[in-house]
């Protein structure tokens, strides 16, 4: 597993990909941020933290992250000589699952980062309580978890469609427009819906929510559904 | 450089029953063959004939319908050390287009577990060296072809399995694959190579599986394919000859320009005929058809139809 991981590592940093996400990420974050704090009179911890989080729309980004990347094995056919050299395809996906884990990790942090270092000064001025310790920490490894989290995600939603284009396609509308959608009809149970677990899990505070840890939780079981489910079907699918 | 002899020569692939429908399309129907150890075999098609299909269910990248099988007497995917057993080119060279070929290679020897040091080994034999940096993006399709090959040998396997590997070669480049098969082979390698460009193949592979339609048509060495039609000799006394090889029991046939076509008899037993009636002779050959002539009899559409049951050699 090791070997494999190493190899899917490597497979992530020799293209542009991952930094192209990673910038895209860090830029929505500062744009994020500096809108939120400068747009509007955060008084509240709420806001404040809400500010500050690694929102749903940076998440999403992620997910893209991981979605594109795993389908790109199918897109461009770099899979079929991966499985020459490594024969197990559920191992072969959860090597990649937990290289893009550790990549989305890293531009999680890069985002706190950013996010933080622009966020903090600005939001000093601002009237009303300040964020304590405990908020520092839900921000901080709720963001961090959320990050690699969604990329995994992404990656297991990739080997399930296979197809970049409806992969993407199909995130995006059931990100943006089916679970917005559907939130008013499922009231408190919109709280375990993909885009407000990760939410909850980077301590934002817009809608229904959970405790973090709990979020967490939800976050692993939806991975884990689209992993099994992705396990399933590229076993029984033809390279 | 050269490739170093694999350390077994008891590799060998065999297909049973290998069938692979898509809905009602057969695409591989019933296949089954047998692939030589240390030989080269030209796994011979027209396009759509179930090549490429075959060649990924032997590999374990899809699914038979039907059948099974083998390559060492096991199927791929219970290979113990696959990336050391089997290198293998597929229609694409599996490289991401923007990814560098050296950054291909090393991610494929990472996943295998093969030795970093083979990157630059493959990279020499293909003569990429020098374009191993570019992304692969950019490269022709010759280019490809060279690091698909490359990619296939990175763990110096006993077993090649290579899918039309000419396409897009230059003449240069196809001489030097056709040098390559031939250097594998007498290594002791077993090579099955696909392709439906005849010319290509004809001076380098042993045997043959001809398929069509997803179906078997001729399994054998070249040779029996392309030898046995008779004997071709041209003589000024045509009558007086076939008279005295009639006598001694052959079959002739007579054709233009003194040429007879003669069977059940050799070259060596035609010529002694001919100087016994003291009949000049001014031609004296094996009647042998190209692999060309073979395929295009064993593939053409009003024969296939009248095959009810694969022909194996």
């Amino acid at each position: 597993m090791t070997a494999l991981f190493r190899g899917e590592l490597l497979k992530l940093r020799t293209t542009r990909t991952a930094l192209g996400y990673a910038a895209a990420a860090v830029i929505l974050t500062l744009a994020f941020t500096i809108i939120t704090i400068t747009s509007g009179d955060l008084h509240s911890l709420a806001d404040k933290r809400s500010a500050l989080a690694v929102g749903s729309g940076v998440s999403a980004i992620l997910l893209l992250f991981g979605v594109v990347g795993s389908a790109a094995e199918y897109r461009h056919h770099t899979l079929a000589p991966a499985l020459l050299v490594a024969p197990g395809r559920s191992r072969l996906l959860v090597a990649r699952m937990l290289a893009y884990g550790g990549a989305g990790l890293l531009i999680g942090a890069l985002m706190l980062i950013v996010g933080l270092g622009v966020g903090i000064p600005l939001l000093s001025g601002e009237a009303g309580p300040s964020l304590r310790g405990d908020d520092y920490v839900h921000l901080i490894g709720g963001g961090l978890l959320d990050s690699g989290l969604c990329a995994m995600l992404g990656v297991a939603i990739g080997a399930l469609v296979a197809n970049q284009v409806a992969a993407v396609i199909g995130v995006i509308v059931w990100l943006f427009i089916v679970e917005p959608l559907a939130a008013p009809l499922l009231h408190r149970a919109s709280a375990y819906t993909i885009s407000q677990t990760a939410t909850s899990l980077g301590g934002g505070t817009d809608g229904e929510l959970l405790a973090w840890g709990a979020a967490f939780a939800v976050l692993a079981v939806w991975t884990a559904v689209f992993v099994v489910g992705a396990g399933v079907v590229d076993a029984r699918r033809d390279v | 450089m050269s490739l170093t002899a694999p350390a077994t020569t008891t590799a060998t692939i065999e297909a049973v029953g290998l069938t692979k429908r898509f809905g009602p399309i057969a695409a591989v129907d019933d296949l089954s063959f047998r692939v030589r150890e240390g030989a080269v075999t030209g796994f011979l098609g027209p396009n759509g004939a179930g090549k490429t299909t075959t060649l990924r269910m032997v590999l374990g990248l899809a699914r038979p319908t039907a059948g099974s099988s083998t390559i060492r007497g096991v199927p791929f995917a219970q290979l113990s050390d696959p990336a050391r057993t089997v290198g293998a080119n597929l229609e694409s060279c599996g490289a991401h287009p923007g990814r560098s070929a050296r950054n291909h290679l090393r991610s494929i020897t990472t996943l295998g577990g093969l030795p970093p040091s083979r990157v630059e080994e493959v990279l020499a034999l293909v003569e990429l060296t020098s374009a191993a940096d570019r992304r692969v993006g950019g490269y022709s399709m010759g280019m490809r072809q060279r690091l698909g090959l490359a990619t296939a040998l990175l763990g110096d396997p006993a077993v090649l399995v290579l899918d039309e590997p000419a396409n897009g070669l230059d003449p240069q480049g196809i001489r030097w694959l056709r040098d390559f098969l031939r250097g594998a082979a007498a290594d002791g390698r077993t090579v099955l190579v696909s392709s439906h460009v005849l010319a290509e193949v004809e001076q380098t592979v042993d045997d043959v599986v001809v398929i069509h339609r997803g179906r078997l048509v001729k399994e054998g060495p070249v040779a029996s394919l392309t030898t046995g039609r008779g004997v071709r000799v041209r003589t000024p006394q045509v009558v007086e000859l076939i008279a005295a090889l009639e006598r001694d029991g052959a079959e002739v046939d007579r054709h233009a320009d003194g040429l007879l076509t003669v069977r059940r008899r050799t070259a060596a037993q035609v010529g002694d005929a001919a100087w016994r009636a003291g009949i000049p002779v001014h031609e004296l050959a094996d009647d042998t058809a190209t692999l060309e002539e073979v395929f295009f009899a064993l593939t053409d559409d009003t024969a296939a139809a009248d095959t009810t049951e694969p022909v194996v050699a």
